[in-house]
Parts: structure tokens; sequence; C-alpha cells
């Protein structure tokens, strides 16, 4: 192996490249049956669990794709463009520098060069492939391996510096496919070309899942000695990885992307209006229905439809000045209730919610209801008919229109619009009290907003009553438990999965409504861990989550 | 980063030794000849590319010009044409037309990508996995530039362009003048008037550490299906333009006459008002233009907004796009007052932008001369999503090639007979362009040298 790695060193390049016996284990590798890549949250917290919390990652990530409603099925389809490829090489080295900065070198466990002013094949080899295991989930294959230690090698050489070459290794691991996408290995294939996952590839579903974060060596471990193919195995590593604190990152980075709430990164706010809109104000918002979330449903264990009625919150006195209650806490964050009387209650009456979902200067029903059916009922809102008859519309002054209501009720006359427009303006409507910003208001444009809406022939008013309906509503359990399952395999559902996620639901609602408990059963499935051929002929006519009103369709772009 | 302490010498051991294939040959060039493949003294100027998207279209009645052929008349939309002469190096396409075939009109989605792809997409949000044909020029006229495109956008939520080499992975855009400033003149740079010109050896070692990476790629390729490979083949092209682009870098540049390198903008706050993208148009003309001339890309694809454009007045609640569908059409006037005034600003920035490449003197013209930008949107009339007569011009003499100065009207042809035309005169090889109904081998041959 060492010396593999010397004579490739020394330029022989026709050994590894024409000679497959080179490759070793490579050739015996399981076959590829799925490519998922990283999610920013991913790759920032893997390197952060690699090389350490205080490695900085600056750069840009190539944007998130959302199939289907989510970003865990879009980095299924996901690939890395040039520019995108520049950045990513751009973080690598930035954080291969640090991870050898005469501050962090002494932590890179595994060996010490005899001389860090030469090359060090032997130490190099062990810093390569234990890093290199780590960061690409599995060992490396000898001529992985043999290429970075013979890189290392020559950089070492010229710049008279041991860690000079490892910098450089790290920085071609950092940039490797292996790494920047979770590429998932069949370990055997039944009778329907259905393929179980490895051990390797089902630690890695398994952490990012439930720590969004790379498998650690206890779970690589487990992978390694076929402990996680057997039930008695993956139970016990389930155990440990629900039980742990990290379980708060995986489902906080779950309901972060169920809630598109990278949706911030986009948002901007005209400051006429909103003078109190500042990116703090928006990374609090965010931060604060994550924490709403795991805090009530993985900390306290609670019902999951309570987040539609719960007054209970995490509050800063930045976000106070929008919520206009009083902040008295000394720390940055501190525990809140609001009064029964607020108008506040759950999810939907969180700034997030409400001015994700909005222009930049006014409140939009239409954006707040096609967001609300997709996020919590799994209900997309088709792209409105292309060359509508605009003209009823058109013999209406809108600028006359005070209100949204107004506006909306002149708009459903036309049929077209109607079939739509019926199901994803009611619950905008009820939210119609809180402003872009997520604000309270009484009044728009001096007229007083009226919050009575009816769904399905049942009436209600304003976003109490919104949230006592979708507390009560069976489809957001079922739309959880799909969402949570397509977040887990990185594929949308397809009618082959159906029967499993309705066992999954009912199990779900009989016990509850706790998601540890539903993580479990799941991740105990041995169907968690398969890929039926070719998925995209399985789905066959993709379902049409992505499309939106056009008024907010653009949320990739 | 500690500057290493490489030699010219341990470099050459190392790569002659140590290096692929893949690294040798380029840098064995550089080294030999101690200079880079310069362009032969007396070449013609490279042609430059340049796509300007703006978002809604235009107004309709005010934008077309009512004389067909040469000496066309400026509506009011396109009056900025008549400054300085820049209508005598511009086409205006009218007339043109979306074929759906059956496949749904995805608003603000399905014109734009027809005109880039020659297809109406499946799918919202996404180009069917089709290149845009930006890259087939680019392959033709970008490489040894260290851009093979160049993305950008004056709007700051703008986060990719209508440009993807395949697979639905659009290419991400600089969104901010500083931001593209420091990608285009920050670390990596050449300036190509620099007197004391030497290789970066850290360019070098990047190279080497992209090499071990590319090595890979029979091996992964070799376990993977037909959808993770084409996914992984587009990983690895990346890579490989990244390797270019260092190998650009390593050049010595060719010294520029008309290259001066720009000053650091100031960044201003992120808004979506009309007053900041202006700005931000209006500096990043400036820079691209620049790029163009010194030679860091030949291929720019630049978007003023995107197609839902929600660029606002500042105090006017409704963004752009909800103008034009809320705005009614004033009786007296005929036309949408503010969905009018914000398509002025619109394509009034395709004006600026023009004119930051007309105002660098290159040889004996200017940088527009050597280049072709087209200028179009996503709709024809933004109001009724229409993707009929949705506007597009072509400005500058693709060195020599454009025959501007004309109004070509047609009645009801496919947006591809533009889009093939554009191509051509680009220098791409291309001979036929689009699907279905919207398939072409017939360029536009009038506007043609």
């Amino acid at each position: 192996m060492l010396l593999v790695a010397a004579v490739a060193g020394l330029g022989l390049v026709a050994t590894a490249t024409s000679a497959p016996s080179a490759s070793g284990p490579s050739a015996a590798l399981p076959q590829v049956v799925g490519l998922r890549r990283l999610t920013a949250s991913q790759y920032r917290q893997s390197v952060a669990d690699i090389f350490g919390r205080d490695i900085k990652i600056t750069g840009r990530f190539e944007p998130e794709v959302r199939r289907d409603g989510l970003i865990a099925i879009g980095s299924g389809e996901a690939a890395i463009s040039t520019s995108g490829m520049e950045q990513y090489f751009g973080m690598a080295a930035s954080i291969a520098e640090q991870a050898t900065d005469a501050g962090h070198r002494a932590a890179l466990a595994g060996c010490k060069p005899a001389d860090p002013a030469a090359a060090d094949d032997a130490c190099a080899t062990i810093l390569v492939q234990r890093y290199g295991r780590l960061l690409f989930r599995r060992p490396l294959s000898a001529q992985q391996a043999a290429q970075r230690v013979a890189l290392a090698h020559r950089v070492a050489e010229a710049d008279h510096d041991f860690y000079s070459g490892v910098r450089e290794a790290f920085t071609s691991l950092l940039t490797s496919p292996d790494f920047l996408f979770r590429i998932e290995r069949a370990a055997s294939r039944g009778p329907d070309g259905t393929a179980e996952l490895d051990g390797y590839s089902r630690a890695s579903r398994l952490s990012y899942l439930l720590w969004n974060t790379t498998p650690d060596e206890t779970l690589l471990q487990a992978a390694e000695t076929g402990a996680l193919m057997t039930d008695a195995g993956l139970r016990a590593q389930l155990d440990r990885m629900t039980a742990s604190p990290r379980l708060a990152d995986g489902m906080g980075a779950f309901f972060d992307d169920m809630l598109q709430l990278e949706l911030f990164s986009k948002q901007t706010k005209d400051p006429q209006f909103y003078p109190k809109y500042s990116q703090l104000l928006a990374a609090q918002a965010r931060e604060q229905t994550v924490r709403t979330l795991v805090d009530q449903l993985v900390t306290k264990n609670g019902d999951y439809r309570d987040i539609f009625t719960s007054r209970d919150t995490f509050m800063t006195r930045t976000l106070a000045m929008v919520y206009q209650v009083p902040y008295v806490a000394r720390t940055e964050w501190a525990p809140y209730t609001f009064e029964a009387d607020s108008g506040r209650s759950g999810v939907l009456t969180q700034i997030s919610f409400l001015s994700l979902f909005s222009h930049p200067g006014r409140s939009s029903p239409v954006k707040r209801g096609v967001a609300l059916n997709e996020i919590f009922l799994c209900q997309p809102t088709p792209s409105p008919p292309a060359n509508v008859d605009f003209s009823i519309v058109n013999g209406t002054s809108m600028t006359q229109l005070k209100t949204s209501r107004a506006k909306l009720e002149a708009h459903a006359t036309d049929e077209s619009c109607a079939s739509c427009h019926t199901s994803v303006d009611p619950p905008g409507l009820a939210l119609e009290r809180f402003d872009s910003l997520g604000a309270h208001r009484d009044l728009e444009n001096g007229v007083p907003i009226d919050v009575h809406a009816e769904i399905d022939g049942k009436s209600f008013e304003g976003a109490g009553g919104l949230g006592l309906l979708l507390h009560d509503n069976p489809r957001v359990s079922s739309c959880l438990v799909r969402d949570l399952y397509a977040s887990a395999t990185g594929r949308s559902i397809a009618a082959a999965d159906k029967p499993l996620v309705n066992s999954l639901t009912k199990t779900f609602s009989g016990g509850g409504y706790r998601i540890a408990a539903l993580l479990r059963t799941m991740a105990l499935n041995p169907a968690l861990y398969e890929v039926r051929p070719s998925p995209a002929q399985a789905t066959a006519a993709p379902p049409v989550k992505v499309a939106r009103l056009a008024s907010s369709k653009e949320s990739n772009r | 980063m500690k500057t290493p302490r490489f030699s010219r010498r341990s470099l050459m051991r190392g790569m002659l030794g140590g290096g692929t294939v893949a690294m040798g040959l380029p840098l064995l060039d550089l080294f030999l000849n101690g200079h880079g493949q310069a362009l032969a003294n007396g070449a013609p100027m490279p042609t430059r590319f340049a796509t300007y998207f703006w978002g809604l279209g235009l107004t309709p009645s005010r934008w077309e010009p009512k004389t067909v052929g040469p000496n066309f008349d400026a509506p009011p939309q396109l009056a900025f044409l008549k400054d300085g002469g820049l209508d005598r190096k511009t086409t205006v396409f009218t007339g043109f037309t979306v074929g759906l075939d059956g496949k749904p009109s995805h608003p603000h989605w399905t014109g734009m990508a027809a005109i880039m792809t020659g297809q109406c997409p499946a799918q919202l949000n996404k180009f069917d996995g089709l290149p845009s044909f930006d890259n087939a020029i680019a392959d033709n006229i970008g490489r040894g530039t260290r851009f093979r495109t160049l993305e950008a956008s004056s709007f700051r939520s703008a986060v990719t362009a209508y440009s993807s080499r395949g697979q639905d992975s659009f290419k991400m855009c600089d969104d901010s003048p500083l931001a593209l400033y420091t990608r285009l003149y920050g670390p990596g740079f050449q300036d190509p008037n620099a007197a004391d010109w030497k290789p970066d050896p850290r360019v070098m070692v990047k190279k080497s550490v992209l090499s071990a990476v590319g090595d890979q790629r029979t091996a992964l390729l070799r376990d993977v299906g037909v959808a993770d490979r084409a996914r992984l083949d587009q990983y690895f092209t990346s890579v490989r333009e990244l390797e270019q682009k260092l190998d650009a870098e390593l050049r010595k540049p060719e010294p520029c006459e008309s290259c001066v390198v720009p000053k650091a903008p100031e960044e201003r706050p992120r808004k979506g008002d009309v007053p900041t993208v202006v700005y931000n148009n209006q500096v990043m003309s400036q820079l691209l233009a620049m790029a163009l001339a010194c030679n860091q890309t030949r291929v720019v694809n630049y978007l003023f907004t995107t197609a839902t454009s929600e660029i606002y007045r500042p105090g006017d609640a409704p963004v752009y796009h909800s103008h034009t569908h809320e705005e009614p059409v004033d009786a007296k006037l005929g036309y949408q007052p503010i969905s009018s005034e914000l398509a002025d600003v619109s394509v009034g920035g395709f004006g600026t932008f023009i004119k930051a490449l007309e105002a660098i003197k290159e040889g004996d013209g200017t940088l527009l001369d050597h280049a072709l930008v087209m200028g179009f949107s996503d709709t024809g009339w933004a109001k009724i999503h229409s993707i009929d007569n949705i506007p597009m011009m072509l400005v500058g003499g693709a060195n020599g090639r454009h025959k501007g100065g004309q109004h070509v009207k047609v009645a009801a042809e496919p947006v591809t007979r533009v889009s093939l035309t554009v191509q051509q005169l680009a220098g791409a090889p291309v001979g036929s362009f689009g699907t279905g109904s919207m398939a072409t081998s017939k360029p536009i041959t009038e506007i043609m040298a």
C-alpha cells in the first residue's frame, strides 16, 4: 500500500490509471443507486464535526433545489455547476488551510510526521485514510488514498512542509464527489431489481436524517462490522441516536426544509414600509420557528398537531419589537408565551411564515394560502393558466379596492381563476391581520380587515380559527409523515410507498402524534433502506408540487 | 495563507515527475516557451457574446417599430437606441412566437426557456435537462478564457441565471456589484498590462489538487446508472472547466490596450427598489464590459431581474409583477402607466448595458462592434402571460457578421429562428435548433453580412 503510494508519488501515473488492479477494492464497490448533494447545512455540520466547530466556512453554496416541496428530494437531482464548483473548491481550500494550520494540526488525530519539514508517506497515509473515511462516509479505495498521498508527497517535498502536503490532500478530499454528494451504494438486489443499501449508505441515511451530519465513528463502525445491517444492530444505533440531544439538529434541519425557511436568504422588504426589517430580524425569525418546533416536538415530545395552536415560543428583543410584546429577559433568547388574547397561536402566526409568504411592501393572502396548502397539507397549487382573460379584473379599478379581500373577490369571479383561488384564498384571508412583516394590524388602507373565511363548508375566523381547523385536519399529519419519509429516502413518494406511508400515518396518530416514535418506527423498517429500480419511471408523471402561483413560483431563482 | 516556497525548479520536477497527463501538457508548454499561447499578432479581435434578460416584457404599442426593414423608427421604449446611432447596430424582432406542441405554458418560464433551449419544458423551473444555447457559443469562442461563461444579476434575489449546461442545474449569478468585482478582479485575476507578470505557484498546486479529483472519474462512472451518470458527468465537466480557468490564470495574458482594471465598487444595502437595481445595473454593466475587454470571459449571461420581476418604486406597495396583473389599462393612454414605467426602467437597463460596451474603444471600433448582445424577455404582454411577440433584440457588430439597423417582422414564426441566428452570428457551428414545431434550420439571413 505504502509502496503503491510512493510509486504514484514519483509520477508513474500509468500505474494508477491504466492498471485496474491498482484501483483495488474500488472495482468491487457496489453499484451506485443514489447521489444526493449535501445541503449547505449538512456541509457545514459535517465539516464542524470532522475538523472542529471553530473552522470558518466562507463561500457561497450552490442554490438548493426544491422538488415536490423538499430540498431533501431536490438534492437527489441537484448537480454541481462550474460556478458552484469554483465556490466548493475555494471553501475546501480554506477549510483544509485552517484544519492544518499551526493551531489545529496538533488536534489532527492519527499521527505526527517524523520530520515536519519533509514528506512522510506513512503518516500522510494514516491522515488521508482517517479523514477521508469521515468525509466520504466510507473507507477510501486504495486508489483514492494513493492519489492523495502522492499529492501530499509532491507538495510537501516542494514546500519542505509536511502539513502543506496534508492541506492539499484534504482540499482534494473536500472537493471530491464522494464528499460533496452522498453516494448511496447497493449491497444486493432483490428479484424485482430493488436494491438494498449497504451498511455505509444506511449509516448516512440515518445520520443525516436524525442528526443532519456525517456518520460518527460509532455509526461507521456499525456499518463496517455489518451490525447495522441486522435488526438488533440497527435498533441499538437508533436508541443511541434518538436519545441524543443531536436529534434536535436533525429535526431542526427537517423543519427548516419543510417550512422553506431558506427563503429568508433571498427576502427583501421595502424599508419605507418596514423600517424594522433587518438581516438580524430575518435570522432570528428563522431561528424562532426552528426553536419552537424542536422544543415542542423533540425536547417536550409533544403532539405534532399542537404546533398550529400553541402560544409557546421563544423571543428576542428584536423579535419582540415586531410582535409588539415586552421583552424583559437579559439573555438573547428567552422562552415566551403569547397572551390568550394576543391573536398569536401556532406556527402560522410567527414572523417566519407571515413574512416569507408576502410581497416586499404588502401582505399576500395568495402567497400565504399557496404556501400553507403546500407545506402543511402537501397540496400544491397548479400554475395559473396562461393567457388568462383579465378583462373582468380589468374593468374594475383595482386601485379603488382598499383591501386584499376586495381585490381577490374581484378576481374570483373568473371561473378559471376561481378553481384554485377557492382553496388558496380563505386561509390567506384569515391571516390578513398580519402585515408583510408579520406585525399585527386591524386596518388596511383605513378599512377594517375582515378575517372570516370558509373552507370545505366550515366557517372560521382569523388565525386562531385557522389553527384549530388545521389541528383537526387529518391531512396535516399524513403530510408530515410523507415529508419525513421523503426526507429520509431523498425521493418523492411513489405509488409503491403509499401502503407503508399510510401504515406509518396510522401508527403516528395511534401513538398521539409523537415524532420521536414515528422516526423509530420508520427507521426500523428495512424499506427505508431500499431503492427501487429507476425511481424516475416508478413515480410516473412527476407531481406538480413545484408549481406555485406565478407570484411566488420563482423561489429557486 | 503563507506564500509557498515553491521554486520553478521544484515545480517542474513535481510536474514532470508526479503530474498527470491532464495537467502536464499545457503547463509544460507554458514553461518551455516561457510565455503563454499568445493570440497571433494581428489576429482579428475575438467575438464576444452576451444575453441580457429582463422580466415581464415590454408595453404593447410602446416598443414595436412601425416601419419594417432598415432605418426603423424607435418607439418610446426603444428611444435609447437613437443615442449615438446604436439603432444602426441593432436588429429588432417582432412577430415571433412559441410553439407549445401540447405542453403547458408555464407563466414567466416557458417563453424564456423556449428561446434558450428551443423547447417548451414539461415542468416549471426546468429546461427538461437541455443545455441553453449560450453554451454552444461559449464552447466555441470562450475556450482559453478564465470564465467559460459569466453570470450576474443586478437584482439581489436572482440566485441563478437562465443558463444551464444540462441536468437542470442552473449557473449561479453574482448578484451584487462587489461580489462580481471580487470574482473578476480579486484573487486569480491577471492584469494583462502588468509589467512584472509571473505565474502564481499556488495556482499550479490547485491544479494538481483538481487533477487528483478528476482522476476519479473513470472509477466512479463505472458504477452508476444513467441519471446519476449525467449528474456526475456534469460534476466532472465543472472540474475540467475549473482546471481550464486555472490554466488561463497560469498563462501570461496578452497585453490589452482597452483593458482598464476598474476600482472596487460601493456596495449598497440589499434592496429591490428601482434606484438600487438601476445603480447595480450601471456598475455591473461596466464591470462586465471590462471583463469582456480584459478577456476574462467571452460570454456573459446577465439578468436585469428574474422573469417575475419584483422591483418596486420606493414607497409603492405592489411590486412590478403585481402591477402587471393588477393595474388597469388607462383608457386615455391605452396602456398600464406604472407597469409601462417599470418596463422603461428594465429596457433602459439594456441601454445602459450596451452603451457600456460601446464606450470601450477596441481596435478600429468599439467593443460593441466585436460583440453580439441579445436582449430579451419572458413574455409579450405580461398582463396576460402572453408568449407571443416576446421582445427580442440583437445589438453589436459580431465582428462584421451582424448586419444591424433593421426591424425584422414575421407572422408567427418560431422564436428558435432568432436563437439559431444568434448562435451562427456569434460563431457557433450550429445548423439547426429546437424541437417539434420549433425545430428550425432557417436562420434569418437578411441580418447576416
